[in-house]
């Protein structure tokens, strides 16, 4: 039997859907919201590495709910790569909280930059002038703690960060004179953690244990600790954890009807809705639609152009190492030994290159950082497998080496390039253990994703070298980061050529949103968390005025 | 079936994975610290056989997932791999029976179904090898069938289980000492993690149990979690 019905089900808690649930809860009108992850509190984020890095707490085990991915021509192989924390908040949780702005250009590469051949990048519907306001709002409401330094590529901003910037580590400064040397410009990483108390939250204690963790202080700025409370606490809004969708319904009219889902206890539920919101991941969203078949849609809902899970993006990767021994240059060095947290610089001179003369125009992002603490995943990279594998003795002296040494990164958030072999879809004959067939992912890599991450890499090195480390270590230059992910529901004017309209609305079920990461056309040179919590807020306005009407 | 490629049957490859190698090194793994390969390979489609009564011989000790002789092997394999030097080593730490204990929950049974065999293979093989079962092989011997499991060759059942040994060993040396690893801790000390809040918040008082704790939070003390 059904629930009675409410004007907006949202499926999914984390930044698409938590911004949404505060905003119609906020003008009054009826919200549930059906997270499959569990609700976590405050008290239940414990710095345990096994807990949060090898268990079924965030992400879920490959046997129970596995995603397929392959490169294009490969068979399928099934991982757990492309989840995001399946919990309140979703991947806000446990998120580093690198809060970024996309820059005006990312809205209109195609025109300014064109489209490499091979990729099928397209302009957006809607400018950068169109989101900023809501950029503004989402940091404001999420607390985002940073400060906006001029600089030749910084993106136009109408005042600076809400929260003044965390504590940063005295490595900064260095990272600032080895730029500068170089005539480049370290700028400040905005974080979404409180460098103060904010509206009734606590501010960071510099714990050091962050990014993978969840926060107990209620300092890091996920949907949990911010959106979600203010949402319930409008009396309009009802968080069901632990309930997941496994298809949305349509009506004679072909419009959105209901929710079917499996509540905590494991029992079928139908929640009907005027408007229903997809908001689970650009793999998860895309996995719900296509999985949602009828007679008026046979090949998923919304999905008349088959462009449902095409154009899959995530960010391009890479990353360097630069190893400092504590012992041997602690006295020249006397920063090493302080244990403060944030590195919090980026580059970001190579977001756009001037010509083609290194092959590439788009790039992206470096971000400095100190090496992640998890000494379990330390320790597996350190004993490494295969021919280069080591144990016993060896892999001790490795151990203690790193004991007595600091590692100082960067990581790339690169273009990566959408094409049409890169895509979403499901295979019905491998399922989850709700019965529910799972998302397939087929991947081809744009051969100049690998030549911009590179280069990018080989300027952060240029950084770390002048830092004058015992050496630095290059960890790859073509990889993907599957937790940073968008496209899939592209938004766009044409029907045709795009999934959602401009307002991130079904461009053929009136009544159907999907407001994650799904509707990005490209992938920027940032991650895009903030991106996506301040598109939901976009989105929630035009929705209130629609619901108004 | 030669006894070569039992392992590959045991753990059986996921298809075409070609590309795991290359993506091994991806950020997700940054956050997540072993992710994919390494919880232990796939699920067959058809329902699994259950898995064997979860005491298969009567057992001397407090071990529940393995025999006595796969104890033994388990417990010189850890050995090999972090011994005690002028540092606590892998059974100072408990190791093998932070192992042994971690395999018996529930939510791992395919890991447990994929892991255990392999350490039967490995006695089998110093058999073949050496005539004497893995724990009563030399030093130099267990080195040598260790290291002949590692270089295997990517696809091969037995740089597999390698793979998810190392990382066994790892999170019952360097994790939460609440599972039964890490005692004393041990591990955090040689590798110098002294960051440790846990809840930095919690209560001192109140003994910290990460199993139990997931146990609840993921399924709320419900079964098949």
């Amino acid at each position: 039997m059904a629930k009675d019905s409410v004007d907006v089900c949202i499926i999914g808690s984390g930044a698409g859907g938590a911004p949404l649930a505060l905003e119609l809860g906020r003008a009054g009108f009826k919200v549930v919201v059906l997270e499959k992850g569990a609700w976590y509190q405050q008290a239940d984020f414990v710095h345990d590495e096994i807990m949060n890095s090898r268990r079924n707490f965030f992400m879920p085990l490959p046997w129970d709910e596995p995603h397929l991915w392959r490169t294009e021509g490969q068979p399928y192989a099934r991982t757990n790569e492309a989840w995001t924390a399946n919990c309140v908040g979703g991947g806000t949780v446990h998120m580093s909280g690198y809060f970024y702005r996309l820059k005006p250009i990312d809205f209109r590469q195609k025109t300014e930059l064109g489209a490499p051949k091979g990729s099928n990048v397209v302009d957006w519907p809607i400018t950068y002038k169109d989101l900023a306001p809501y950029y503004d709002k989402a940091e404001a409401e999420l607390g985002v703690s940073g400060n906006a330094v001029p600089h030749p590529f910084a993106e136009p901003r109408s005042g600076n960060y809400p929260l003044p910037p965390l504590a940063e580590h005295p490595v900064s400064a260095e990272i600032d004179k080895a730029a500068k040397s170089l005539g480049w410009h370290a700028i400040p990483t905005a974080r979404g953690i409180l460098s103060k108390p904010y509206r009734g939250r606590d501010a960071c204690v510099y714990c050091t244990l962050c990014g993978s963790y969840g926060c107990e202080h209620g300092a890091k700025s996920s949907t949990a600790a911010s959106l979600i409370p203010a949402a319930i606490a409008t009396g309009n809004v009802e968080l069901r954890p632990k309930c997941m969708a496994k298809e949305i319904t349509v009506d004679a009219k072909g419009l959105a009807k209901s929710v079917i889902y499996l509540d905590a206890d494991g029992v079928e539920q139908e929640q009907p809705a005027r408007i229903i919101v997809s908001s689970c991941t650009a793999v998860e969203s895309a996995r719900l639609l296509l999985n949602s078949k009828s007679s008026r849609f046979p090949n998923g809902l919304g999905n008349d152009n088959g462009l449902v899970g095409k154009n899959l993006l995530f960010s391009s990767f890479g990353q360097s190492k630069a190893t400092f021994s504590v012992a041997k240059r602690g006295a020249e060095l006397p920063w090493l030994t302080a244990n403060m947290p944030f590195v919090n610089r980026s580059l970001q001179d190579f977001y756009v290159m001037p010509d083609d003369r290194f092959g590439f125009r788009k790039g992206g992002t470096l971000g400095f950082m100190w090496a992640h603490p998890n000494p379990i995943f330390a320790a597996v990279g350190i004993a490494r497998k295969g021919e280069n594998g080591v144990f016993g003795k060896a892999l001790k002296d490795k151990l203690r080496t790193y004991r007595d040494s600091r590692v100082l990164e960067f990581e790339i958030y690169g273009e990566f390039l959408s094409n049409d072999s890169t895509y979403v879809g499901v295979d019905p004959n491998v399922k989850d253990k709700f019965g529910l067939p799972v998302a397939a992912i087929t991947i081809k890599r744009h051969p100049l994703d690998f030549t911009m991450t590179k280069f990018l890499v080989d300027r952060g090195e240029e950084v770390l070298q002048a830092m004058n480390p015992d050496k630095v270590d290059r960890v790859g230059t073509a990889g993907e980061t599957t937790i940073l992910q968008g496209g899939t529901c592209r938004f766009g004017k044409d029907a045709a050529t795009s999934v959602l309209d401009a307002d991130c609305r079904s461009h053929v079920v009136k009544n159907l949103y999907v407001v994650d990461g799904s509707f990005l056309p490209t992938s920027g040179g940032v991650p895009l968390t903030l991106t996506i919590a301040a598109n939901s807020f976009r989105v929630a306005q035009k929705m209130v005025a629609s619901l108004k009407k | 079936m030669t006894r070569e490629d039992e392992l590959d049957a045991l753990v059986p490859a996921p298809d075409g994975d070609d590309d795991i190698t290359r993506r091994v090194f991806v950020h997700h793994l940054t956050f997540f610290g072993g992710g994919v390969v390494l919880l232990g390979g796939c699920k067959e489609d058809k329902p699994a056989a259950p898995p064997p009564a979860l005491v298969k011989a009567p057992l001397t000790v407090s071990h529940k997932t393995f025999t006595d002789a796969e104890w033994a092997t388990l417990s010189a394999a850890c050995d090999r791999m972090i011994p005690r030097d002028e540092d606590p080593g892998a059974l100072d730490a408990k190791v093998p029976e932070y192992i042994d204990r971690m395999l018996q929950t529930e939510a791992l049974q395919q890991m447990r179904a994929n892991f255990v065999p392999g350490v039967a293979a490995l006695d089998r093989r110093a058999q073949r090898m050496f005539q004497v079962p893995f724990a009563q092989a030399k030093p130099e011997q267990q080195d040598e069938l260790l290291t002949l499991f590692k270089n295997s060759g990517e696809k091969t059942g037995e740089a597999r289980w390698y793979e998810m040994f190392v990382v066994l060993v790892m999170e019952g040396f360097l994790g939460d000492p609440s599972y039964g690893g890490n005692q004393g801790e041990v591990g955090w000390k040689l590798v110098g993690f002294n960051l440790v809040g846990r809840n930095v918040k919690g209560d001192p008082k109140a003994p910290y149990d990460g199993s139990q704790r997931l146990h609840q939070l993921v399924c709320g003390g419900g079964k098949g979690c």
